[in-house]
């Protein structure tokens, strides 16, 4: 029986939720059975090399992916649940109770249509106000990003603002409804590093003003550290560690699969002695097509055994608050 | 502090089973089967053409496709001896079909191969050098195709005179201009690729690079463009045999089938429809064709 | 779609890296002073090649006009009335002259200026023409975006069918089935003796046919294209899922996101078959009896009529040349990354 995850007053309930579907013939699990929660005014990180199902997970959620796509599971958000919706169902919730930010600002904006019209387009989607009002509103949401002059921009086209300003509008765009929950994904990884930390305490600032519950997906391990509140690591389509972020990055902090360790240890470290080889993961992440029996990163870990190729471990809380899908993981600490 | 998770020891999710696979054999048949028709009936439909244009007149004797006797004049069609019939002088209509065809056929591979020939060289040349070679040779494209196709080819054909061999002159006149544009536009794209940039740097002679490296590259493009302006010369040289400028009577063509045919439109349509609709299966099967080589090699 | 690249490749690309200068005035007016200038030399290469093609023609015109029997002296006289004795570059400089002042000549035949011929048979081609082209968009802007909602759906198949012999029908074949169909066996038509008449009713009615053999064509490129590129909008454009995770319907989506976007390509592809457009008429207007220019055409070339046939035959490639520029023209006007320019802070 499978027990259900009910965490109490959790805003976005994930369970057991897979994605699947055709690639030239073959059948690629791209979400393998994730299970989650996030509350409101908590920040959730998902962390992963592409290919981990990181972005499709989410995706999922919003009913963002291309017809053909098989979705099972569950996915309750303030416990109206979302997999199985029909499209225009789903649409009322889309932009208005979660909201979505994409990567590449300089593509996710429509280059010939002004960028105050695209705030309002999100905002008379689901209002019903006048034009003089949506306006209104979308300089407010200007401003509330940050925007300089903007009465200005709210009239100009996306390719006449910068990189970090576009972000900004996407932002905007999404807050338009005030939704409870705000996915960001890999909102920060096509700016410069000074921007990026600037989105970065944007998001936090408007998620505590907004009581919002944020999730935020990412490739950067460091990011996770600096922002996040609970820490769920993937891995091809399966959640191989989840813990609070203090647990895992803190003063003592004990990670404990092996990949985490592994991705920790590739960040370079001032600490570390001159010349130092930089420990980076070796080989590459499987193919999606035909994934290995046993854990799928036995192939790449260099604390493989015989029972990891044999049997995939299952996730499992082997702490509390922290649960990890390995047999055998690193033991406290143990920096490289 | 941490997120509410149960509050139990041990949390263990046991593996579910795998979502209903989305694979089905049956279906991928299906597909597979679709695409494979799509290119083998159009090929199939042109080989049949030009088989019965090219070798069926020498397994079978067919009547004379430009004299007739009057005694057969105006059969219709399944009659004995003359299944689609005979034209007002007796000619068998069947037979015009054939030899039209051949001339047709001739005509326009040979206009399409001096088109690539020539217009090849000249795309090459401004796709790859660039700069002013290619802003002259530009100009000189822009003049020719300035001209509505049909237009150019006329007032050639008008200036040489009718004849086989005149009409083919002026239809490279739209030919060469075309296939040096997508040569043009094709070398462009491939001049881009790091592999050139390699040649180069390892101190390649340019020629060698743009037969060697560019031109493989550039062929299925071409192949698929030329598919297409079979389609389009075949129209064209019916063009001007339709308004008298081509080829002359009592030589056959499509072209001036369907003209004669103008007069007795109402009386005995089938002059008009049958040479017009040998033309849009040929044409049909040439654009259909050439969107399933442009669908398998991925040329865009 | 090869063509649609073939398109974007075919425009100018040294223009567009011009825009991201600063310099006074506004980038837009820098690429319209671009573009006319490249115009330029195209101009003057076209009536060049038209003056240098008609004057190919063997043998003598004089005495083509005067015929066979005509004695030396008349030719002669004739020859020196029509200006033939001087040598080739004058000629052409004479005429190149006299086109710049918009005078096209006299025509041999009748002795009429051809500007005034070309003016009397002026007004039918446009109305045909204009009847076609807008048609063929119309439909092609609706088929495309209808099919487009639901790719590979009945609704696509079929127009995809359509448009295909479409495109493989040759126009005058294509305009004597209909003809037949639509005129002699259902009557709807008349295909002779037709005039615009004095009313609009007449008018459409007689231009119907002719319009709708040179519009089938037209339309099934226009609907391929503009269908071809929302469907690429629409799959790989990121900004078509920031507009879906708005909760954005679909229908709105499609047309005010995806089309729009895709309607700039279609502007450049009907520049580009501008000229094919016009050429058409030269073959539909005799089969329908229409007095246009095209009629004309055909007229001047079955009698030798060489000033006439260089002046219709340079205002055609003209005429295509301008629209080419008036396309580019209005695709720097509507896309507004190149009007605004880039104005980053």
């Amino acid at each position: 029986m499978s027990p259900t995850i009910h965490a109490e007053g959790a805003l976005l309930e994930v369970e057991d939720l897979r994605v699947a579907f055709a690639v030239g013939g073959r059948e690629v699990r791209a979400v393998d059975g994730i299970s989650y929660a996030v509350e409101p005014g908590r920040t959730l990180a998902i962390i992963g090399e592409s290919g981990s199902g990181k972005t499709v997970g989410c995706r999922a959620i919003m009913g963002l992916l291309p017809t053909g796509t098989q979705v099972s599971g569950s996915a309750r958000l303030r416990g109206t649940e979302l997999i199985g919706l029909s499209d225009a169902q789903l649409r009322k919730h889309r932009g208005s109770d979660m909201a979505m930010v994409f990567q590449d600002p300089a593509r996710s904006l429509n280059p010939t249509m002004k960028v105050g019209k695209q705030i309002t387009e999100a905002i008379q989607t689901h209002r019903k106000v006048g034009k003089t009002e949506a306006r209104e509103q979308a300089i407010e949401l200007l401003r509330l990003v940050r925007i300089p002059a903007p009465e200005r921009r709210f009239h100009e086209y996306p390719h006449q603002l910068s990189g970090g300003m576009r972000q900004r509008v996407v932002i905007a765009i999404a807050l338009a409804c005030q939704p409870k929950l705000l996915i960001a994904d890999e909102a920060t990884t096509a700016l410069d590093v000074t921007t990026q930390a600037q989105i970065m305490e944007l998001l936090l600032e408007l998620q505590h003003d907004m009581d919002m519950a944020l999730i935020f997906i990412s490739h950067d391990l460091g990011l996770a550290a600096s922002y996040a509140d609970e820490v769920v690591v993937m891995y091809a389509g399966k959640i191989v560690e989840q813990a609070p972020a203090k647990q895992l990055f803190g003063a003592g902090g004990t990670v404990k699969m092996r990949y985490t360790r592994a991705l920790l240890d590739a960040i370079p470290h001032l600490e570390r002695p001159a010349h130092t080889e930089l420990p980076v993961v070796t080989g590459r992440p499987p193919d999606p097509t035909s994934l290995p029996v046993g854990c799928s990163f036995a192939p790449r870990c260099p604390s493989a055994a015989d029972d990891c190729t044999a049997k995939a471990p299952v996730l499992t809380e082997h702490a509390p608050g922290h649960r990890w899908a390995c047999w055998h993981p690193c033991e406290n600490g143990g920096a490289a | 502090m941490a997120a509410q998770l149960p509050d139990m020891t041990t949390t263990v999710l046991p593996p579910q089973p795998s979502l209903p696979s989305l694979v089905s054999s049956r279906r991928l048949r299906s597909q597979k089967i679709a695409r494979a028709l799509r290119l083998w009936v159009p090929a199939g439909i042109l080989i049949a053409l030009l088989f019965i244009c090219f070798v069926w007149p020498y397994i079978y004797t067919i009547p004379p496709g430009d004299t007739g006797s009057i005694l057969d004049s105006s059969l219709p069609p399944f009659s004995p001896g003359h299944w689609l019939g005979t034209d007002a002088n007796g000619v068998d209509i069947f037979a015009m079909l054939v030899y039209g065809g051949q001339v047709s056929f001739e005509i326009a591979l040979a206009v399409t191969a001096i088109g690539i020939v020539v217009g090849g060289v000249l795309g090459l040349t401004a796709g790859y050098f660039g700069s002013w070679a290619d802003s002259f040779l530009s100009r000189i494209f822009d003049v020719l195709i300035a001209f509505p196709a049909l237009v150019l080819v006329l007032a050639v054909a008008e200036v040489l005179g009718p004849s086989e061999m005149h009409l083919i002159w002026a239809l490279t006149a739209f030919s060469i201009p075309a296939q040096a544009r997508v040569f043009r536009g094709a070398t462009m794209v491939v001049r881009q690729s790091p592999f050139i940039a390699a040649a180069r740097l390892s101190g390649t002679g340019n020629w060698k690079i743009i037969f060697r490296h560019v031109l493989p590259n550039v062929i299925p493009g071409i192949i698929t463009f030329s598919l297409l302006g079979i389609g389009i010369i075949v129209i064209l040289e019916g063009a001007v045999d339709f308004l008298g400028l081509g080829i002359q009577i009592p030589q056959p063509s499509w072209g001036a089938m369907i003209a004669k045919g103008q007069n007795v439109l109402t009386a005995t349509p089938q002059y008009v429809l049958i040479p017009s609709i040998v033309l849009l299966i040929f044409v049909m099967a040439l654009n259909l064709l050439g969107d399933a080589l442009r669908e398998r090699w991925g040329v865009r | 779609m090869a063509l649609v690249q073939q398109i974007q490749l075919q425009r100018d690309p040294g223009a567009r890296s011009q825009i991201a200068r600063r310099v006074t005035g506004s980038p837009a007016l820098q690429l319209v002073g671009r573009r006319l200038l490249t115009a330029i030399p195209v101009l003057l290469g076209v009536t060049f090649l038209t003056f240098v093609v008609m004057n190919l023609i063997p043998g003598n015109p004089a005495q083509l006009i005067l015929g066979i029997n005509a004695s030396p002296q008349a030719i002669a006289k004739l020859d020196a009335q029509l200006g033939l004795d001087h040598p080739f570059w004058d000629r052409y400089w004479i005429w190149l002259d006299g086109l710049l002042h918009g005078n096209l000549g006299i025509a041999y035949s009748n002795q009429q200026s051809v500007n005034s011929i070309i003016a009397q048979y002026l007004p039918t081609t446009c109305w045909l023409l204009l009847y076609a082209l807008v048609g063929a968009l119309v439909l092609g802007i609706i088929v495309a975006v209808l099919a487009a909602r639901r790719p590979n759906g009945i609704f696509d198949r079929i127009s995809l069918a359509v448009s295909m012999i479409g495109l493989s029908f040759a126009p005058y074949a294509l305009a004597l089935c209909v003809g037949w169909l639509f005129a002699v066996k259902l009557g709807w038509f008349h295909i002779i003796d037709n005039s615009l008449g004095n009313n609009p009713i007449t008018a459409i009615k007689n231009l119907t046919l002719p319009a709708v053999s040179i519009g089938f064509g037209l339309f099934s490129v226009y609907s391929r294209l503009l269908r071809a590129d929302i469907i690429e909008q629409m799959e790989r454009e990121d900004y078509i899922v920031t507009a879906k995770a708005k909760g954005v319907a679909p229908w709105r989506v499609l047309v005010v996101h995806a089309t729009k976007n895709s309607l700039f390509t279609l502007i450049t592809l009907v520049a580009l078959n501008l000229g094919t457009l016009i050429g058409a008429v030269a073959i539909i207007e005799p089969i329908f009896s229409l007095p246009g220019i095209g009629a004309e055409l055909i007229n001047a070339i079955n009698i030798n009529d060489l000033p006439l046939i260089e002046g219709i035959v340079v205002v055609f490639a003209l005429v295509t040349v301008a629209g080419n520029l008036i396309a580019d023209l209005l695709y720097t006007v509507l896309d507004p990354r190149i009007r605004y320019g880039r104005s980053a802070s």
